[in-house]
């Protein structure tokens, strides 16, 4: 009896948690102009629509354009601090780290409209540097939190091991840190990637028109005229997102199996 | 002319905690030098010095006369081998063991026969192409040692190489490292806190306690005649015996040990009629039954008796006086609360200095 | 020694510099310009300072002596920058209506007029003899105002300087803020009440129903927000799956209202914050010796009462965090209450972003997200004390 409500339970809470998702997909080949159920027939004419309107396809150029550029920015930025704060030789390092993961925390819409201030202020609101600086904050915490886990499962005797055998620093962190690192980095940035597409909030504050990207059109399509573009982009999204996921997670695999292998087994 | 490696004075501390204290310590060219004791002794820092991963806090480091305390480890031509190995994870077994080559800008085919020659004599020139991970623990110790080995290091560390090894695993490799050692004529400084591995493998042994050498000697002198407490208790077991000396002659002190017990003791310079003093009296030296011409021999009753296969251990009294005896199993036939007579030489009872 | 110690560090510096300088422009500064033009209020004193020095000393009673009139011309005269000038309208305007009419006619006059001496305001228009403008020109003057943050609360100063409540019908942040409260606390306890047993069961199972229960929490993290957002929009419009399937069977004859309320809000946003409260508890629950449970009960305890005794209480600091976590995000929500959600279930984020792009009060919008912003500093910072790996919340 117990055991039938445990199941019954998990059952309508995965339901629940994977329906919206399921739900959303088919509906991009819809040929109806609704957002709805039941699709009377199947057509492309969505996913045609979404690569040739223009404001759909500008907006998947320029979510592109941003999130490569906020990609780059906070991948350097992030790994470089990362190593910087790795060895504990700077004080209050807990604080700075504290710091750099603060932007996962405030919330979206208050840091929005300090980044709107400033950015007009700086000449840099409705730019696509403006965009892309505002989408780096956001990404750089990501960075720093992968990079870091990744420079933490580096066993440092292995630089050390390095070292006596006859390798000046940049020869350890060419030849050992780096290529142990290397997982992690590109993980922070397929994280930072993913976010800064899914980024809506901040883009609504500093984009103009013509940053436009794909998450802030189906924002505006949702709330004003919502059609099964939507869907087709969702559909576009998820097939991303899932593609950038599964390469993380296959990395954070490779990488636990290599920090396994670090770690000395007794027979 | 000055040892081939030698600590002047040298201490380390971190932050207001002295781990190493005014150390003083010479090593010659081909010794195998094992540095015993507890965690925290200061051991590793000594090795972690001696290899640049620590610099001195005073003092001075040589090596073949050179001073190096202010050389970084990639200028020191150690071989270092890491308790955990510290294989790199991301490179095969032959990339491994050509790492330090390739630092010394050997020329590539060069590496190749060099790599080739090193698996070949620890046995493992089948696996080069695997990863470290694909290895077991063995393996992985084998393949450390040769990458410290191969480029032809002035001196070799380990860092309690053999502790993540199981215990058969462990005697083997102590007995391969050993063979090493007298066939390259290598010189090896070694940390571990196994007293059994120290004394199996050592020219000689350096027992630390609290960042400072209690006694450096070769293994026998340390395990027959400890200077100082620690050193005994550390190594092997022994009976600790506290005793007033009655008189002292000819290098002989004659001891009163309470309950009426008396013995006779050697003794070295220092000791003077009406001290007290601590003596060692290893248990395997002492005898039950019958006591030959001049040795001690004392009256004393059968409490336990302990078996433990290959031996027996014997827990002697009288009254408040206590020894414990290690004896051949098939010695005798002790029952408890008989009376024996247990003897040993005067020169197995060592004075301790403290 | 002492060398080797500072050529690590400031190398470590070096790395840390350029991300340290960025966050600290683009981050910091941001947030900084927000609280500030909530305080500062400079628009009427940057344009008219002669204005602002003379006019201090004046008591408030009848209208200021010449010398005030005088610089005010002066001031007029001067003034060219036609933003600065505009903004200064605007913020005088605010303060008195008609000031925009008053200073249309002025300025022009005292500009025309060839000796700036000869210029008498009260002719130019007699409306300022009306104290009420001079009032408001004062008071306009002190650079900085509390007017924007007791504002956010619903207060204003009357007359007198002495702080009021603001009229009810005036404006409603202390009601919005309250329903943000509300929805942050409903969708928090509906987590907890899934998540808990939801985690639990995780936890009881192994091989691949605890893969998929597992899958199931974290692919939705990975799906992007306004997708989930827009499949909700689907599932619960009037036409919708769910009404679809109701009034299928037999259940309802109209569909409910499941979209633009309160419910649509707090069914979307639990779904995207359960994650937050499922891998918290999960992961403590898993911390938790599996014989424990096995332990009680051997001593007697009915699972009812092993769990309420033995795997409630240890449980316990992961559902904390998961909670503190949820409630923290939760109260920061813009994109799913302003897309599923009617006009009365908008929270502050709504209320906030509405001030900035839709009419530019740039004060008022500074004032409460610095209310958030406190708020959410605040319970991030006891969040740190229960959990030491910080989780990743989605905007």
């Amino acid at each position: 009896m117990f055991r039938a409500l445990q199941i019954t339970f998990g059952i309508a809470i995965v339901i629940f948690l994977l329906m919206p998702i399921f739900a959303i997909l088919p509906l991009a080949f819809t040929s109806s102009v609704f957002l709805n159920y039941p699709i009377p027939a199947y057509s492309m004419r969505w996913m045609h629509e979404l690569t040739t309107a223009d404001v759909w396809r500008t907006s998947i150029v320029n979510s592109l354009i941003i999130g490569s550029g906020a990609t780059v920015l906070a991948t350097v930025l992030g790994t470089l601090a990362s190593l910087g704060m790795r060895k504990g030789a700077l004080p209050m390092v807990s604080l700075l780290r504290t710091l750099f993961l603060l932007p996962m925390v405030v919330p979206a819409v208050v840091l929005g409209v300090g980044m709107q201030i400033f950015l007009v202020r700086l000449g840099l609101a409705s730019t696509y540097l403006g965009v892309t600086i505002a989408h780096s904050v956001l990404c750089i915490p990501f960075v720093i939190v992968s990079v870091s886990a990744a420079l933490q499962g580096i066993d440092p005797s292995i630089e050390r091991a390095a070292s006596s055998l006859g390798a000046p620093p940049v020869t350890v962190f060419r030849r050992v840190t780096l290529p142990l690192a290397i997982p992690g980095v590109v993980s922070g940035a397929i994280f930072a990637f993913a976010t800064s597409l899914d980024e809506v909030v901040l883009t609504l504050f500093v984009a103009g028109p013509n940053q436009r990207t794909l998450a802030r059109q189906m924002f505006s399509s949702i709330r004003e005229n919502i059609n099964p573009t939507v869907a087709a982009a969702a559909l576009l999204l998820i097939i991303g997102t899932l593609c950038l996921g599964g390469l993380a997670a296959l990395l954070r695999w490779r990488q636990k199996r290599s920090a396994l292998m670090t770690a000395p087994s007794a027979i | 002319m000055r040892p081939f490696i030698q600590f002047e004075s040298v201490s380390k501390a971190f932050g207001s905690v002295t781990v190493v204290n005014a150390l003083d310590l010479a090593i010659e060219k081909g010794e195998f030098v094992s540095l015993l004791g507890p965690s925290g002794s200061g051991k590793t820092t000594i090795l972690m010095m001696l290899a640049g991963f620590e610099r001195p806090t005073q003092g001075a480091i040589y090596l073949d006369g050179k001073r190096i305390d202010h050389l970084p480890p990639y200028r020191r031509q150690m071989g270092v081998v890491f308790q955990n190995y510290a294989l790199f994870p991301h490179m095969s077994v032959a990339e491994n063991v050509a790492f330090p080559l390739e630092m010394q800008r050997v020329p590539r085919a060069e590496i190749a026969e060099r790599v080739e020659r090193a698996l070949d004599m620890v046995k493992l020139k089948h696996l080069k192409d695997r990863r470290p991970s694909q290895l077991s623990g063995g393996q992985q110790q084998r393949i450390a040692l040769t990458r410290a080995l191969v480029f032809e290091p002035s001196v070799i560390l380990m860092d309690e190489p053999l502790g993540a090894l199981d215990k058969q695993l462990r005697e083997h490799m102590q007995l391969e490292i050993r063979e090493l050692h007298k066939r390259l004529g290598l010189t090896i400084v070694f940390v571990t806190h196994d007293q059994s591995e120290a004394l199996t493998m050592s020219d000689r042994i350096a027992v630390f306690n609290a960042g400072r050498i209690e006694q450096i000697d070769d293994p026998q002198v340390i395990y027959d005649t400890p200077r100082t407490r620690f050193v005994a208790e550390f190594i092997g077991e022994t009976n600790l015996i506290e005793a007033k000396v009655a008189s002292v002659d000819n290098h002989v002190a004659h001891l009163s040990l309470g309950a009426g017990l008396s013995a006779r003791a050697h003794a070295g310079n220092g000791l003077s009629a009406g001290q007290t003093a601590s003596f060692s009296l290893r248990p395997e030296r002492i005898r039950l039954g019958a006591a030959p011409e001049g040795s001690n021999a004392l009256d004393m009753t059968i409490a336990d008796c302990i078996y433990h296969g290959d031996h027996m251990r014997v827990q002697l009294t009288h009254d408040d006086f206590s020894l414990v005896a290690r004896c051949e199993r098939l010695a005798g036939n002790w029952t408890i609360g008989a009376s024996v007579v247990a003897s040993f030489d005067p020169s197995d009872c060592t004075v301790l200095t403290q | 020694m002492k060398a080797a110690i500072l050529r690590e560090r400031s190398g470590a510096l070096l790395l840390v510099s350029p991300v340290l300088v960025f966050m600290a422009v683009f981050f910091l500064w941001p947030l900084w310009a927000m609280v500030t033009a909530a305080f500062v209020d400079d628009a009427v004193s940057k344009v008219l300072p002669r204005t602002a020095a003379s006019i201090v000393s004046w008591d408030g009673q009848g209208i200021p002596s010449e010398a005030a009139h005088k610089a005010l011309v002066q001031d007029l005269r001067v003034a060219t920058d036609e933003q600065a000038l505009g903004e200064a309208v605007r913020r005088l305007n605010s303060a008195a209506s008609g000031f925009r009419t008053l200073l249309g006619r002025t300025i022009p006059a005292v500009k025309a007029a060839s000796d700036p001496a000869q210029v008498d305001l009260l002719t130019v228009d007699p409306r300022w003899k009306d104290t009420r403008f001079w009032v408001a020109l004062k008071e306009a003057m002190p650079p900085y105002t509390d007017r924007n943050i007791l504002a956010a609360v619903d207060m204003k100063r009357d007359g007198s300087g002495s702080i009021v409540l603001e009229g009810a019908d005036a404006s409603a942040h202390r009601l919005i803020m309250l329903r943000t409260l509300l929805v942050a606390a409903m969708v928090t306890i509906a987590c907890a009440v899934i998540g808990l047993p939801y985690a639990m069961l995780a936890a009881s199972l192994t091989g691949w129903k605890r893969s998929v229960l597992l899958l199931a929490v974290v692919l939705p993290l990975w799906t992007s927000l306004l997708v989930r957002t827009a499949a909700w929009f689907i599932l619960l419009q009037n036409e919708g799956l769910i009404n679809g399937a109701l009034q299928a069977i037999g259940l309802i004859n109209s569909p409910l209202p499941l979209i633009f309320n309160r419910l649509g809000v707090v069914i979307a946003m639990t779904h995207v914050l359960l994650p937050f409260m499922v891998l918290p508890i999960y992961s403590v629950i898993l911390g938790i010796p599996g014989n424990l449970m096995s332990a009680a009960q051997s001593m007697g305890a009915g699972p009812v009462r092993a769990f309420w005794r033995v795997l409630l209480p240890l449980s316990l600091p992961g559902i904390l965090s998961g909670s503190l976590l949820v409630f923290m995000v939760a109260i920061g929500y813009y994109i799913t209450p302003a897309l599923l959600g009617g006009a009365n279930d908008q929270m502050i984020s709504s209320v906030i972003a509405f001030y900035a792009t839709g009419t530019a009060n740039w004060g008022l919008a500074g004032a409460l997200g610095l209310i958030l912003l406190v708020v959410t500093t605040v319970l991030y910072t006891i969040y740190g004390r229960f959990s030491t790996s910080p989780q990743v919340p989605g905007a």
